[in-house]
């Protein structure tokens, strides 16, 4: 009776054995990590804008504060975006003319809103408050990065739930003291083990309810 | 004399030699006798899988809603269902095992057959718990896995016990019945006439040669699984019995559950046993390997369960007696007087009372009516299965949300197509595997013909 | 504020970009769609993207007016709220006030002007307007309003009238007070208003009178009703009525009798204060009753108060009035804000004659829906197609408006300025909260089109009859309330007593009342009420015919037949429902169902029942028939047993004030669970039974803020609804008598939660501060939470109740109502009760960013606000001074199901009598 088989088949049944076992794991593995990546994150990705808006120009080289047009950082969950009349009140003295800057002066004159594309995004049943958070002393910086070298404004951080929990487990790693929170270049001192932990205790930090479902969702 | 001889074979009239034995069983495959009761049959299951096939589009469509569940009765025909088949997928691997390590002979002319049952019926069961699912699409999240939420399933969950038990057990059931499998995929791979399916039956005999070390091995091997199997299947259904122990409802939150689920489980899986080892043997000739006997034995074991259930069931009521917790007793009450009686004493009639019938032994040795009663006792094990969610659910703590469930077209649907899949997968069983295990066939004929 | 429509106007363009990215978003989140941020072009000052803002401003019941709070988010109204300065909301709200945010977003409303079924322009209406009404001096012109007694509307009728001065006006209202209006006539020789002062009263005696009922002035008397609860002076409450009614419901002494007998009591009353009315025919347990009543009354002289009502006649108005003025009873008489002199009846009889006699050639009918209002008999939809030039001014194309020739569509209250006047005339404003969503207008401004005035904008107009400074206007707005605009008591004495003949009680008598949740149908649109459980039957979509035991047995009728009742020539179906504790010879049912033009929601619900009878609004049609129909409709509640089976004691804990003495502290068991963490708050929620009136407001107040979805006929009749709360309603016997009581059933927030061992994926978990929360987009749908809940709280969606599978289509439309503050739940998710979480969380992050501790009362739940007997008290349990920390060491404190054990946060005070034998 002629071979069913050369002998390579017993080499194959191998692999093939083998193969159920390192199939799932590798996959679960390979899906985790592209989890993580940028490209599931959407990290680093700059958008097209009505108006090419500079950060690193307005934040960088003018210095200007965070809270002039995020107006409702320090009172709402929403930090907000700048009506068009904030926009106008330096642009209708400086640049007046100039041609990135149309959009906003014919929004002005129309009163039809600018529609920004949104960069750091959340899902919906995330209910994120800015306010909590300037409140407590968490800086900007923390979230969204060096903004004031952005020429382009971009996601800075994975924004997932571990990187939430990261923070809301041992705030200490990110607390700085209120008056520090604007400070696009605030730094952590020396001693910054002690002195956030005395932050903490300042600022009435309830650190067990930080990791309650409830505080996020709901 | 002679006819006590006769009963002391396991295997019956018209095989003279070890030849016999592989041609009936290879001829099941390769010459088939009357094959249109297999296209028939096959053509009835196929659309009822289709209906299947259908519903459960419909349910991922439109959700859960579809079915007759409410507020207060959330569960409904997918749990019962479950733990139905969950049951019916016990007796093949414990049979198979059990009866090897206790060595009954009669074991060969069933545990291949009846393992392929366990394997389909858990993966019947298998299906519900995830068409049960709010959100089947998550199911996932009970499995514990690394991902960027940081969060993992909750492990006090009945639930999360139950997918690990389920998992378990069917990949451990595949398993020992594919380790039983291979010598037969051998012979197989032999005596296939066209080259491709020689070589796919040989792929899977994993190169079996049948030398004496194989045998050695693959005999050892098979004992330690069987070892290993028989605690197995006694913590599935203990497992699945948590899913209600493990609460406070009443009628639930009862000690009494894992054994009685575990007997509940064998007796529905004997029957569904009963009722396949007929149809094969009609369907395939298999009258020397499946005989009376093997019916008659199989029905002492029914009686016995049959008896053990009836007192689980008197207990309940006892202990809801006993107890004194009002919503204890409001339930059983509640069982015998309630919108659901009917089905209730059905259930007591199918599972208690019409198997008593199988104390005479011309009923016992009559296959016609081990197989009727078997089909009632089936039907009275799901009527148990779908009143343990019913019942309590419809009837717990406070009267204001006490409600009766409405079966749904969708429920009824689901539950015979899934019936419809399994014998769908079972008559493709029969016409690509072995339904008997040919090698221990063999060895039983040897040991019975060299006395 | 002229800012505020130029506002209202971005706000929806952004709300609505918001609400595509939203539904988006909280669909399948495998691929993220592009969202956009819409800032404003100019942000008004005041206002914080996303924070809710209250508005003060009114809703109108039968023409009187609530005050109420209306919360607002980027210009969206989302939630009512009562105005705690206004005297007739005191903070609370009622069911109606509360679903009104509802109706303003309704599908249904009309949208646009229509000749006949063509849409059109005002322009067109105007010049065929002016064709109709040129060179006419109203003669042959007719109005036909509601009741109206808002000074603006008042003010456009009589420039109407300036402009034609033969133009008749007919007022009428459907739910409406003309047996005591014709009553105080009698009494007094004049119509007023009585206001009864209940807190005063100590003895207090119910007349088949329901004043703790529904109607504009339920939230001032319930909260009086409450004031007296607890304590122990509390107040001795007889009650006499053929069907249950809230206030037989929590009475100390409720006797079940037909009108007829209750007409006796008032006779032997009057004859035990010294009137000489004939011998009253009372047979012995109303004797008995009676007796009781009138030494009650007679002990309390000067805190006695008797009530009657609309049931019965005007001889029994008048002679009740005389019992009041004997007993010197706490009650306040007022003109009454109305001015129109005829009754409601007479005006709708009178007019439906016009129409026939073809007195009418022009027909100007707004914001009432008299083809719908008025019995068959009157034949007015035939009446109006006579008429040549027929205009209908109302928010839905309704039975009347179809009749007409012309419609134009009305603004809701909530895009309207205007004002009102409560029961007692209190006076305040309607601002709008959003700039009318469709190009409607007011009435005041249609009315001012047609009486042509130079003046045609209902801000100006408004502005016009308050003439004051800015700053006073301002405060007027924010205050809610006019100061000193109430009447003024009057002295009146009772002329005589009235002759007070025998009445004669002829077979079955059929009692019909507003419907507990639609009123008197012009809500039966609205898909929360329509889904909103009556008190007793807990029937939800439809009315059906209560009938006492004896009666149903009498007549061979089952529970839930259905029957077809015959009465004054015309018949209608519906199902019966059978109520222990109805008297015998009456049944009763509700108006408001049976629409046959009410939207997608309303129409064709239930039965219609104000087509019967010779007259229009009667409360008692006798001589009824009844008999087994062979069509059978369908009787859908939300509660199907009402009578527990021997479990009442421990469920709905009763106590009298003596038993209150020697209640024995109870200790919590002991348990091998270890006890949830306790963090720096412990909230809590205690609910007292024994000032709970049933009223239903927290149900819908719940359902408005936490986006609960209506589940619709179909699903209901599965025995499905979302409700979060919902109100128990249970009969049991105590002592000697039936006793019926409500308890309202949140989630309980178990300290040893049985739901959250079993949840596979931890989406069932607690919190520091003690609650048990459900983490929505965590949950798989294993629905275990739910099968192992002993109080069965939560709340499944078996189908996208709030997004693409939404009842009647009405998903984008609810999405507008929408709490930005709480997730909209998609399919296949479990939901319930979380002590609303998002107030919870706002104010805890008011006070951290304080760096201070929430303080007591800072937090108040949906359901607590609504409430108008403050029956629900809630709380942090850390703080010992905490009002719930109190109550739970209060002697009738009990425990929901105390021995599984499960520690609930959520516990109940006991329902309180005075005494043990309650007839």
């Amino acid at each position: 009776m002629a071979q069913l088989f050369r002998p390579g088949a017993n080499s194959i049944a191998v692999v093939v054995i083998v193969a159920i076992f390192a199939i799932p794991t590798g996959a679960v593995a390979l899906t985790y990590f592209i989890w993580h990546s940028p490209y599931a994150t959407d990290q680093y990705i700059t958008r097209a804008q009505p108006v090419p808006f500079s950060h690193a120009h307005h934040v960088g080289d003018l210095g200007l504060d965070c809270r002039m047009c995020h107006t409702g950082v320090e009172k709402a969950a929403f930090a907000g975006l700048p009506s068009t009349h904030i926009c106008m009140t330096c642009h209708s003295q400086i640049w007046t003319n100039a041609q990135m800057l149309a959009p906003v002066r014919r929004s002005y004159a129309t009163g039809k809103p600018l529609h920004w594309q949104r960069v750091n995004r959340l899902p919906d049943y995330v209910f994120f408050d800015h306010s909590i958070h300037v409140a407590k002393g968490i800086g900007c910086a923390v979230c969204h990065g060096p903004v004031q070298r952005m020429a382009l404004m971009r996601q800075e951080q994975p924004l997932t739930m571990g990187w939430c929990l990261s923070c809301h487990r041992h705030p200490e790693r990110h607390i700085r003291p209120k008056d520090e929170v604007f400070n696009m270049y605030w730094t952590q001192p020396a001693d910054h083990a002690e002195q956030s932990r005395k932050l903490i205790a300042q600022y009435l930090i309830e650190t067990s309810h930080l990791t309650d479902c409830s505080t996020c969702h709901r | 004399m002679r006819e006590k001889e006769g009963d002391a074979r396991w295997i019956g009239e018209g095989i003279t030699s070890l030849e016999d034995i592989n041609a009936r069983i290879m001829a099941a495959i390769f010459a088939p006798a009357h094959t249109w009761r297999w296209w028939v049959a096959l053509a009835f299951s196929g659309s009822l899988t289709l209906l299947m096939i259908v519903t459960v589009t419909w349910l991922f469509a439109h959700g859960i809603g579809i079915f007759g569940n409410n507020t207060t009765i959330v569960w409904g025909f997918p749990i019962a269902n479950y733990v139905w088949w969950l049951g019916i997928g016990h007796a093949g691997t414990l049979i198979s095992a059990l009866l090897l390590l206790t060595r009954q002979k009669w074991r060969g002319s069933l545990n291949r057959f009846a393992e392929t049952m366990t394997l389909f019926a858990a993966s019947m069961a298998g299906l519900f718990p995830i068409f049960h699912l709010g959100r089947p699409y998550y199911l996932y999240w009970i499995v514990p896995y690394p991902n960027v939420q940081d969060v993992w399933p909750q492990w006090r969950s009945a639930l999360v016990w139950d997918f690990w038990a389920v998992g378990t057990y069917i990949t451990f059931s595949a398993l020992f019945w594919y380790a039983g499998l291979i010598p037969d995929l051998a012979m197989l791979r032999e005596r296939a006439n066209s080259r491709f399916v020689r070589r796919l039956y040989g792929a899977f005999a994993l190169g079996w040669r049948g030398s004496a070390r194989h045998w050695q091995v693959h005999d050892r091997l098979y004992r330690y699984m069987a070892a290993l199997a028989v605690p197995l299947v006694v913590s599935v259904h203990s497992i699945v019995s948590l899913d209600f122990a493990a609460s406070l409802e009443p009628g639930w939150s009862d000690t009494i559950y894992p054994p009685y689920f575990v007997v509940g489980a064998l007796y529905s899986g004997f029957a569904m046993v009963v009722v396949l080892a007929a149809a094969l043997r009609w369907g395939c000739s298999f009258q020397p390997f499946i005989t009376v006997r093997h019916f008659e034995v199989i029905a002492r074991v029914l009686l016995t369960a049959s008896i053990i259930m009836g007192v689980s069931y008197a207990s309940e009521w006892f202990w809801g007696w006993y107890g004194g917790e009002r919503s204890e007793r409001h339930l059983v009450i509640f069982l015998f007087a309630g919108p659901y009686a009917p089905l209730y004493y059905c259930q007591l009639l199918f599972n208690v009372v019409v198997p008593q019938a199988l104390w005479f032994t011309r009923v016992r040795r009559s296959i016609a009516a081990v197989v009727v009663i078997s089909i009632i006792i089936n039907i009275g094990m799901w009527l148990e299965r779908i009143l343990i969610v019913w019942a309590t659910l419809s009837h717990d703590y406070l009267p204001s949300s006490w409600r009766i469930f409405l079966p749904t077209f969708w429920d009824w649907a689901l539950l015979f197509g899934s019936l419809g899949a399994f014998m769908f997968l079972f008559l493709l069983f029969v016409r690509i595997l072995p339904a008997l295990p040919a090698h221990e066939l063999r060895k039983l004929w040897i040991e019975e013909n060299s006395a | 504020m002229p800012s505020l429509s130029t506002r209202a106007n971005l706000d929806r363009r952004i709300a609505l970009k918001m609400l595509a990215a939203s539904v988006a978003a909280t669909m399948a989140r495998c691929s993220r769609p592009d969202e956009e941020i819409i800032p404003y072009t100019n942000m008004p000052e005041g206002l914080v993207a996303g924070e809710p803002i209250r508005f003060a401003t009114s809703l109108t019941l039968s023409g009187f007016a609530r005050g109420v709070l209306a919360i607002s988010v980027d210009g969206r109204p989302i939630k009512i709220e009562g105005n705690p300065r206004h005297p007739f909301s005191l903070g609370a709200t009622d069911v109606f006030s509360e679903a009104e945010v509802l109706s303003l977003y309704d599908r249904d409303r009309s949208t646009a002007i229509y000749r006949n079924e063509t849409v059109t322009t005002l322009a067109d209406f105007m010049a065929a307007w002016r064709d109709a009404s040129q060179s006419s001096s109203g003669g042959g012109m007719a109005l036909v309003t509601g009741r109206v007694v808002s000074p603006t509307t008042l003010a456009r009728i009589d420039a109407l009238k300036r402009r034609f001065p033969d133009l008749r006006w007919y007022r009428y209202e459907p739910v409406n007070d003309d047996v005591s209006r014709s009553g105080s006539r009698l009494a007094f020789g004049r119509v007023v208003t009585s206001l009864q002062r209940w807190a005063d009263a100590d003895a207090i005696l119910c007349l088949d009178a329901d004043p703790l009922g529904p109607g504009p002035d339920q939230l001032r008397i319930a909260r009086a009703y409450s004031s007296r609860r607890g304590g122990n002076k509390r107040q001795c409450i007889h009650v006499a009525e053929p069907v249950w009614t809230l206030t037989g419901a929590s009475a100390d002494f409720r006797l079940a009798a037909v009108p007829g007998e209750i007409r006796e009591i008032a006779r032997q009353i009057a004859n035990d204060l010294g009137a000489d009315l004939g011998e009253p025919r009372l047979s012995e347990p109303v004797r008995a009753f009676a007796q009781r009543a009138s030494i009650q009354l007679r002990a309390n002289r000067g805190r006695a108060l008797v009530f009657t009502g609309e049931g019965q006649d005007a001889g029994m108005q008048a002679l009740c009035h005389w019992i009041n003025e004997r007993l010197s009873a706490p009650i306040d008489y007022l003109s009454s804000p109305d001015a129109v002199e005829n009754g409601h009846a007479e005006e709708l009889s009178a007019f439906a004659n016009d129409l026939h006699a073809r007195r009418i050639h022009t027909l100007i009918v707004a914001d009432a829906n008299p083809v719908y209002d008025a019995p068959d008999a009157l034949g007015v939809a035939d009446g109006i197609a006579n008429v040549s030039f027929t205009a209908h001014i109302g928010l839905h194309r309704d039975e009347t408006s179809v009749c007409c020739k012309w419609h134009l569509p009305l603004s809701h209250a909530l895009e309207s300025w205007g004002d009102a006047r409560a029961v007692d005339g209190t006076a305040s404003l309607v601002q709008p909260l959003i700039r009318g969503l469709y190009e409607t207008r007011t009435r005041d401004e249609y009315l001012a089109l047609l009486a042509a005035e130079e003046i045609v904008n209902a801000y100006a107009l408004t502005r016009a009859t308050w003439q004051m400074p800015d700053n006073g206007w301002r405060k007027m707005l924010s205050d809610g309330v006019i100061a000193n605009t109430a009447a003024k008591p009057m002295a009146l004495s009772v002329a005589r007593i009235p002759d007070f003949p025998y009445a004669k009680t002829n077979g079955l008598s059929l009692q019909l009342s507003p419907d507990p949740s639609l009123w008197d149908g012009r809500l039966a649109n609205n898909a929360w009420l329509q889904e909103c459980a009556k008190p007793f039957t807990r029937q939800v979509w439809g009315n059906a015919v209560q009938i006492s035991p004896n009666d149903a047995a009498h007549l061979g009728l089952a529970d839930q037949d259905t029957v077809t009742i015959a009465a004054s020539g015309e018949t209608f179906t519906a199902p019966m429902i059978v109520m222990p504790g109805q008297a015998d010879g009456v049944i009763a049912t509700n108006w408001g169902q049976g629409r046959l033009r009410a939207g997608r929601i309303g129409t064709s619900v239930g039965a219609r029942v104000s087509g019967l009878g010779p007259h229009p609004f009667m409360r008692l049609l006798s001589g009824v028939t009844m008999s087994k129909s062979d069509k059978t409709v369908t009787f859908r509640s939300l509660q199907a047993h009402t009578k527990l089976a021997g479990r009442s004691e421990d469920l709905f804990q009763i106590a009298t004030l003596t038993e209150l003495a020697h209640i024995p502290k109870q200790q919590t068991l002991p348990s091998l669970l270890k006890a949830p963490p306790r963090g720096e708050y412990a909230w809590a929620m205690v609910i007292d039974t024994d000032a709970c009136i049933g009223c239903n407001a927290c149900v819908v107040a719940c359902q408005a803020e936490n986006n609960v979805p209506v589940v619709g006929p179909e699903e209901v009749s599965q025995g499905r609804d979302m409700h979060w709360l919902r109100v128990d309603s249970y009969l049991r016997p105590h002592n000697k008598t039936l006793r019926r009581g409500f308890e309202p059933v949140p989630c309980m927030h178990c300290e040893l939660a049985p739901c959250e061992p079993v949840c596979p994926v931890e989406a069932s978990v607690h919190d520091h501060d003690g609650l048990n929360v459900q983490v929505y987009n965590r949950c798989i749908g294993t629905r275990f939470c739910e099968a192992n809940c002993p109080y069965k709280v939560r709340r499944f969606n078996w189908f996208d109740y709030s997004g693409d599978q939404a009842y009647a289509d009405e998903g984008p439309a609810l999405k507008a109502q929408h709490n930005p503050d709480v997730s909209a739940r998609g399919r296949g998710v479990m939901e319930k009760c979380n002590y609303c979480l998002q107030r919870i969380s706002r104010a805890r992050k008011t006070a951290e960013k304080e760096n201070r501790e929430v303080s007591e009362g800072e937090i108040v739940t949906a359901c607590q606000a609504a409430c108008p007997t403050k029956a629900i008290h809630f709380g942090n349990l850390n703080d010992g001074k905490a009002k719930v920390s109190r109550l739970k060491q209060a002697p009738h404190h009990y425990i929901l199901l105390a021995e599984l054990n499960t520690r609930p946060r959520t516990t109940y005070l006991k329902r309180v009598y005075n005494s043990d034998d309650g007839e």
